[in-house]
């Protein structure tokens, strides 16, 4: 290059010399560290970046044998620094004679000349054998308690350090140190020679906040095998803080701190303070024989934070679990009997353990339904002064618990169905009297647990739903046909007001009882994994009936394949799973249809319905029967994975027009499975069939 | 006259940056060239400016560029000098993050002298950038 | 045509009045041509990782993907706009924005180039008509040295 200096090119001899000189020092350190028994990652990255900047100079420059070598060199020690290469002795000779090499090539290069030299062909056949391995999968530094901000700007190399630190279980501190622009480079060596006998820094990351121009403030990453009080003793000064980074802490709050409110939502507190209560019985004996120890509790409150990050945790730990089971029958299968038999009992006693841990934290997570219903209570009072109407409030069962992510989501679909009842279901007071009801209206929240299942119920003795007219609007809105409507039963016609676009606002008061955005509703409890009901009377009432699983975060789900899909069908909506050859199948009014146990199972073919088309490899086939409620479907399925327990994320908005889905899981390695919604498929499948027909009245409403 | 802050913890790369800038290149025009060697260097030079441009590496011990980066994007009195990356093909991911939390351009080793030139001439040219947090 | 010139200068003189100085955009290829969207709406910049493909999802969803725990779903932006789609590279990448409801949506594009930043006096308005869907969603055009870039309206394309 003739536009380079020739001061540049001084300059590039001279430090590629002075890079070549400590690769050299260096390289006998690590060899004496390995002999030792030691590894220092430093000394590895040292000679990793030193190779490096070489290539980099080399291509600037235009010394091509340099750079050559160099990348070479700097691919192998890339491999061992990511930990995807171990230093052993060859690697260690291959470096070491690779010094010799690259004096020579400076020698001739400063000199100008051009003749090949040999020893660079061998030392780059040596260089050969050791091909770049398939290293560990890098994945996101995720699921630490690190400041994101911090993670953002580490570069890979950081992360790999700090993904390895974490994994061999050491401490992650940050110590907040001040310096003196003036000063710092000695005072940072200073820190740097006390801090490297406890441990590794991982990254210097300036803070931004400085009190003067002259001063500035650092955060040092630092992992160490010691506790707080020993890092403080050894490191700590005037203006030096060090934290520990909360990652294994399981620390609870103060008594009297008030609980942490979530997304947004405002967490009621009455005068009696309720709190997350979780009650622990002491850890010591009583000394008095007859005391039960059951009689002593306590509680503490906890940051919901904390326990989600444990469900997390828990979620893997399934994975994991599941992992083990795999393992066993991969053993089994290449004849390790013994070896499988035992890895098969490990994962039974981990299963159960898992279980336990799981069940514990959910029962932290429940909340009593009362936080919720007290919310509404107050929109009642302000709703019915709004309305002009006089509603009469009653809540039962308030006591009754359930997942606080569910809480949660359920705020608003209630809130909308109260509103609707006030504002649609109860009549003005002198049309009540008319008809003998008493003059203010009764709204009744009723919350019970059934089972695996919590109901929610809300009821009122308003004017109930006017079917006529439902079925009247629905054909002049184009939803159905004269035939169709004349065909429909009660509870379809009642289940009409459940198709989006029956209402509008204005129309909502004489025409249903109901007003507008029930199909909302219904999506959105869909998609908590429950279902709604509507039974209604004219004249008389109407009662609205949630049926909710008791828990949202982990849920127990069958795995099947279809075709290249991996679906997961929580195990809440599926009453079975049999073989299925293809036989028996008969066609009843253009749908398919199997018999079981003498009654008739409409059939769904995922592939056709989703439109996933593929060759069916497998004869064998197997058939998930999913039931909600008296409605019942025949999935076909290619596989059977068997039953794993899944975290289900909602999908984004911008899918929610999809229908089938209850969400997505992770799959293990970062892949991602789609959660089948059984509720939205069976509607699907039943609603395909014509009304009226056998098929259909297998999957009638519930009335 | 403009004035370039290049951040590098090579000697020759700082030598090979300044000799590029500092040639003869009507579109350049004269340069102050200012170089740190770390990225303490840079912290300690940056009150003392104006600079005009930033060009670092990325991959440097104690402060990394990407942490420089996000300094000068936080930081009141330097948040809108364009920043030039120098990085290497064989990391993606850390260019990606350094696009992300606010340089302006990257430049892969190797390059050239005259695509140094180009890039440094864009940016002073373009002038000082604004920029909104991000999310 | 004139509807198009106008809602991009509707679109112009509405970044104009709220701010004089420059604004960067984020340049990556779409189909062999350069774009741009303005870079403070881009949380991320990421190598595609295993997608998942929704079924009876629109056909510009690729599919949905992990992003450290987080599911992402993920549009090819050329699909999107109605351009051709050449072969996957290893260079493609997804950039992660977040919408105004808070989901985190990724677009799937060739490559990913650089930051430029324009004055707004560089940017025009695209009168002619350019290929596929993009006119509907194009901020203007800038042409830095011989370059040619079109910059897009992220708002409109996602729907904010």
């Amino acid at each position: 290059m003739t536009d380079i200096s020739d001061k540049a090119r001084e300059e590039f001899f001279s430090e590629a010399q002075e890079i070549v000189e400590n690769l050299s020092r260096n390289l006998l350190a690590l060899d004496a560290a390995e002999q030792s028994g030691t590894s220092d990652p430093s000394l590895i990255n040292e000679a990793f970046r030193a190779v490096h900047t070489l290539k980099g100079l080399a291509g600037l420059f235009g010394a091509t044998k340099v750079g050559a070598l160099s990348h070479r060199l700097e691919d192998v020690l890339d491999d061992v620094r990511l930990g995807r290469q171990q230093l052993t002795a060859e690697v260690l000779d291959v470096l070491f004679a690779s010094v010799d090499v690259y004096g020579q090539i400076l020698a001739g290069e400063k000199e100008g000349s051009d003749d090949p030299i040999p020893a660079v062909g061998d030392l780059m056949g040596r260089l050969e054998q050791f091909g770049v391995q398939a290293g560990p999968a890098s994945s996101p530094a995720d699921e630490y308690d690190l400041d994101p901000g911090m993670l953002a700007v580490l570069t890979e190399y950081e992360e790999h350090r700090l993904r390895t630190n974490i994994e061999q279980g050491l401490r992650l501190y940050r110590l907040r140190v001040q310096f003196d622009l003036a000063t710092i480079d000695k005072a940072l060596e200073e820190i740097k020679d006390r801090a490297k006998r406890h441990g590794e820094i991982i990254t210097y990351l300036p803070t931004g906040e400085t009190t003067s121009a002259e001063t500035i403030e650092l955060d040092l990453l630092m992992a160490s095998n010691d506790d707080l009080a020993t890092l403080i003793g050894a490191l700590g000064g005037d203006n030096l803080v060090i934290d520990e980074i909360p990652r294994q802490r399981a620390s609870l709050g103060p008594a009297t701190a008030p609980p942490s409110a979530t997304r947004g939502t405002e967490v009621p507190r009455p005068a009696s303070d309720r709190a997350l209560s979780v009650a622990v019985p002491p850890a010591v004996p009583s000394e008095q024989p007859d005391v039960s120890l059951k009689a002593v509790t306590q509680t503490v409150r906890v940051d919901i934070r904390r326990l989600d990050h444990l469900m997390n945790i828990v979620g893997e730990l399934a994975i994991i679990r599941n992992a083990l089971a795999r393992l066993s029958e991969r053993l089994r299968g290449e004849g390790q009997r013994q070896l499988s038999s035992e890895v098969h009992r490990l994962h039974r006693s981990f299963d159960r353990r898992l279980t336990d841990m799981q069940n514990g934290i959910l029962e932290v997570r429940m909340v009593p339904l009362g936080q919720v219903f007290d919310r509404l209570a107050r929109v009642v009072r302000q709703i019915s002064r709004d309305a002009d109407k006089n509603i009469r409030l009653v809540i039962t069962g308030a006591e009754t618990e359930i997942d606080k992510l569910i809480v949660e989501e359920l705020s608003d679909p209630l809130m909308h169905m109260i509103r609707n009842a006030i504002d649609h279901g109860i009549e003005p007071a002198e049309q009540r009297e008319e008809v003998g009801k008493p003059a203010a209206g009764t709204i009744a929240l009723n919350a019970f647990q059934k089972g695996n299942h919590v109901m929610v119920e809300i009821e009122d003795d308003g004017r109930g739903i006017d079917e006529e007219r439902l079925v009247e609007r629905a054909q002049t809105v184009g939803l159905l046909s004269s035939d169709e409507a004349r065909e429909l039963s009660r509870g379809e016609r009642i289940g009409l007001i459940f198709l989006p676009g029956m209402t509008t606002k204005s129309e909502a008061s004489d025409l249903s009882g109901r007003g507008v955005g029930m199909d909302v509703v219904r999506t959105n409890i869909s998609k908590l994994g429950g279902v709604i009901d509507v039974h209604s009377e004219f004249g008389i009432g109407t009662k609205m009936a949630i049926t909710l699983p008791i828990t949202l975060a982990i849920v127990s789900s069958l795995l099947v394949r279809v075709g290249e899909y991996t679906f997961a069908i929580p195990v809440s909506s599926v009453s079975e799973a049999i073989v299925f050859d293809g036989t028996g199948v008969r066609l009843v009014d253009g749908r398919e249809v199997m018999t079981l146990r003498g009654a008739s199972l409409p059939l769904c073919r995922l592939d056709r319905l989703l439109n996933i088309g593929h060759e069916t490899t497998s004869r064998r086939q197997f058939v998930v029967v999913a039931a909600l409620g008296s409605r019942r479907i025949g999935i076909v399925v290619d596989h059977l994975f068997g039953q794993q327990d899944i975290i289900i994320k909602p999908l984004g908005k911008s899918l929610e027009n999809v229908r089938g889905f209850a969400g997505a899981t992770e799959l293990g390695d970062q892949r991602v499975g789609l959660v089948l919604d059984a509720g939205a498929l069976i509607d699907e499948v039943l609603a395909a069939a014509t009304p009226g027909s056998d098929v259909d009245r297998e999957g009638a409403w519930l009335i | 006259m403009p004035r370039v802050l290049v951040v590098e913890d090579s000697v020759s790369m700082r030598a090979f940056v300044r000799s590029a800038l500092e040639g003869d290149d009507p579109d350049l025009g004269e340069i102050d060239v200012v170089e740190a060697s770390s990225g303490f260097d840079a912290l300690r030079l940056l009150p003392r400016g104006p600079y005009h441009l930033v060009i670092t590496d990325i991959n440097m011990p104690d402060i990394n560029g990407l942490e420089l980066v996000q300094f000068i994007r936080q930081s009141e009195r330097h948040r809108s000098i364009p920043i030039v990356l120098i990085s290497t093909r064989s990391s993606e991911r850390d260019r990606d993050r350094g696009l992300t939390l606010g340089a302006n351009a990257y430049l892969a080793k190797p390059f050239t002298p005259e695509m140094l030139r180009e890039e440094a001439a864009r940016q002073l040219a373009a002038g000082p950038q604004r920029t909104e947090p991000h999310d | 045509m004139a509807d198009l010139v106008r809602t991009g200068e509707e679109r112009l003189s509405r970044i104009r009045t709220e701010e004089r100085a420059p604004r960067e955009f984020l340049v990556f290829s779409l189909a062999g041509e350069l774009y741009g969207v303005e870079l403070t709406r881009i949380r991320e910049i990421l190598s595609p990782p295993p997608l998942t493909p929704v079924p009876r999802a629109p056909q510009d969803v690729l599919g949905v993907c992990s992003v450290r725990g987080l599911l992402v779903t993920v549009i090819d932006l050329r699909r999107r706009l109605k351009l051709e789609q050449p072969e996957t590279t290893r260079r493609a990448r997804i950039l992660l924005t977040r919408m105004d409801g808070g989901e985190v949506l990724g677009l799937y594009v060739d490559e990913v180039h650089q930051v430029v930043r324009f004055p707004h006096t560089e940017i025009e308005v695209a009168a002619n008509v350019l290929g596929g869907d993009v006119s509907e969603h194009v901020l203007g055009i800038a042409r830095p040295g011989d370059i040619l870039i079109i910059l897009l309206d992220l708002a409109s394309i996602v729907g904010t």
